[in-house]
């Protein structure tokens, strides 16, 4: 490890504690709120290196931390931002990133609209999904949020209309979404990292992205359910090597043709159970180098999830998550990209089984304790968690993975 | 008179008793607003949008959230008008906090803390016990269902006169009503849910004289009224 992480961390809790009590102060008259988290991780994996950790060997690479000031400028306008930064394996590398920077603006409940670098609403926690202490796993299921390949979802350059009316006659709440704006992933993250085992180098990674989200608090007390839909036009640029020995570097590119992401989704919240279900399926149509390799990868995950609160500092939870992929290729240079159909393969799904628990030391600062257990490793043309350059000797079938994780948030 | 008072006293005191449990269930606080916000009732729908964020104005006021610091009043407002537990607010407010999306609300350690907060911020509306002085802040009752009285415009509203006996002897209260509304708008029925008789019949005598819009059918509506000193 990874020492930067680990001072890292405590700076951020020394930080934190000073700033428990000192988070408030005023600008112009105006009452200027600051917010923070960070997070740091130990991974021990019994066969696979996973996520770019060296974890079969123990690694402690999963660091993550952010700070946010936020205030109103009006009654109805609120501005803020977020600084956000990770090290994760060989991933994020911690070059902090504007995380999100909006300018908010509500009409009225029913009617509002952001702008600037938002995040995006995509199923249940497509949003919080780097909020650690939001949540009962260390991971939430990789099936659905594949936390190497964050950026392909998490926010957009653009803006949401959004806002949300109480239906008559008691038929609950209903909530709406809808946004349109510029995806742009950062260059350490993991479509880059897997290219990059081609010998492609990334230089930029983005583009259109549009969508909306629909949810409905049903009439049946803590059921909530919801659909998700985005749109996307990705062009990616770089360089790749030069077939010719020794030549320089070729310029890469590749555009979507068609590029969407569909996600349904369902909670229950009874008391102190919580039950989550998601079903998200992302469907990337791609031409590479302007036509010599067309590839369409298909990838579908689905979990559903329990947790309860045994008690006000103890939670408990399982989940199971599915992931499958399929790629089918086309063009001159298909023969070198061998189709994966059958889901079935290890080589085409990750299926996990977790157990987790956590515990709340205080109201800042949680410890959680999580094992996986996984069957496949789903390698392809596509990330999902296992690569091919962190796996040298070749991929073992089953992987366990231990997952102590602490947090703390002010 | 006096031994008139003394019997007045009693019978209040029994028909107090007999609604005593009715009565706890309208829980021990009530909400309260700053004098510059514009509404005298609040639907739950309301309610629940301002406290979760998702209204910043009724009837073009601005209003804001204030809440109590974990603890029996701080349950009993969860418990009867956000329901869920506390844990999973906060984690709401940090979803809207650390997403961009909202703020932190103002948390404050008493009822006096959010009695004088709420008096000096212009659109505050908290929640105190229902013994906490409210001088100088207003009193919000709440319809609780959607669809009811908070959803149907009111006309016209006339304020319940305090009874001078009681007034003079120190009785007071809560009275809460369950009201429905026909759609012409007219007050068809009250029904005292709880409280002292005789100051929910004055509220009620009020009330019953009350005009909402017209609606596309009858709808209902409960709501409670404090008497004596805020």
């Amino acid at each position: 490890m990874d020492r930067c992480g680990a001072g890292l961390v405590f700076a951020c809790f020394c930080i934190s504690q000073l700033s428990l009590h000192a988070q408030d102060f005023k600008l112009f008259d105006r009452e200027v709120q600051v917010h923070g988290f960070a997070s740091q991780g130990f991974v021990y994996t019994s066969t696979n290196n996973w996520l770019t950790m060296n974890s079969s060997q123990g690694s402690a690479a999963f660091t993550d931390f952010g700070f946010n000031a936020s205030t109103s400028v009006t009654d109805k306008l609120r501005v803020g931002a977020q600084l956000y930064g990770r090290n994760l394996g060989q991933l994020g590398r911690y070059h902090p990133s504007l995380d999100w920077a909006v300018a908010d603006y509500r009409f009225k409940s029913w009617l509002g609209f952001r702008g600037g670098k938002v995040k995006t609403t995509l199923g249940l926690y497509n949003d919080t999904q780097d909020l650690d202490f939001l949540h009962t796993f260390a991971l939430l299921p990789q099936g659905v949020y594949p936390t190497d390949i964050r950026d392909a979802t998490l926010a957009h350059s653009g803006g949401d209309v959004y806002g949300s009316v109480s239906l008559r006659h008691g038929l609950g709440d209903f909530s709406y979404t809808a946004f349109v704006g510029h995806r742009s992933d950062s260059i350490y993250g993991g479509y880059a990292y897997l290219a990059s085992s081609y010998g492609v180098q990334f230089s930029s990674y983005g583009g259109l992205q549009y969508g909306a989200d629909l949810r409905w608090h049903t009439p049946l007390k803590g059921l909530l359910v919801g659909l998700s839909r985005i749109n996307q036009d990705i062009t990616t640029k770089g360089t790749s090597p030069n077939p010719s020995p020794g030549g320089a570097p070729i310029p890469y590119s590749s555009v979507s043709k068609a590029d969407w992401i569909n996600q349904f989704y369902g909670e229950y919240i009874v008391g102190k159970l919580r039950i989550d279900s998601e079903y998200r399926r992302a469907l990337h149509d791609e031409s590479t180098e302007g036509g010599l390799l067309l590839s369409t990868s298909d990838t579908r995950g689905w979990y559903v999830s329990g947790t309860y609160r045994v008690m006000s500092r103890l939670a408990v939870g399982s989940y199971y998550s599915r992931y499958t992929i399929t790629v089918v290729s086309g063009g001159p240079l298909a023969p070198r990209v061998p189709d994966q159909t059958d889901t079935s393969l290890p080589g085409n799904h990750v299926y996990d089984k977790v157990v987790t628990a956590r515990v709340d030391l205080n109201r800042f600062w949680d410890v959680k304790v999580e094992g996986h257990f996984m069957n496949g490793y789903g390698f392809g043309p596509y990330p999902d968690g296992f690569y091919l350059q962190d796996n040298p000797q070749g991929f073992a079938r089953n992987t366990s993975a231990l997952v102590v994780k602490t947090g703390f948030n002010f | 008179m006096k031994y008139r008072k003394i019997l007045l006293f009693l019978l209040l005191a029994a028909g107090s008793m007999m609604f005593g449990a009715t009565v706890s269930l309208a829980g021990d606080i009530k909400m309260i607003a700053n004098s510059g916000v514009n509404v005298g009732i609040i639907s739950l729908v309301d309610l629940k949008a301002v406290f979760l964020e998702e209204k910043s104005s009724i009837n073009g006021t601005h209003v804001e959230p204030v809440l109590e610091k974990d603890g029996p009043v701080h349950q009993a407002f969860l418990q009867e008008y956000l329901g869920g537990r506390e844990d999973d607010l906060q984690a709401y407010y940090r979803t809207l906090v650390f997403t961009g999306r909202g703020s932190m609300p103002k948390v404050l350690g008493s009822d006096a803390e959010v009695v004088a907060y709420v008096a000096r911020t212009r659109g505050a509306i908290g929640y105190v016990s229902r013994a906490a002085n409210a001088e100088g802040v207003k009193t919000l009752a709440v319809g609780n269902s959607p669809g009811s009285a908070g959803e149907r415009k009111l006309i016209s509203r006339i304020e319940p006169n305090y009874p001078e006996l009681l007034e003079q002897l120190g009785i007071g209260g809560t009275v809460r009503l369950r009201i429905s509304i026909s759609a012409q708008g007219n007050v068809e029925q009250v029904e005292l849910l709880g409280g002292n008789p005789i100051l929910g019949e004055a509220a009620a005598f009020a009330v019953r004289k009350w005009v909402y819009a017209a609606g596309r059918s009858r709808t209902f509506a409960e709501m409670s009224f404090h008497f004596g000193a805020h």
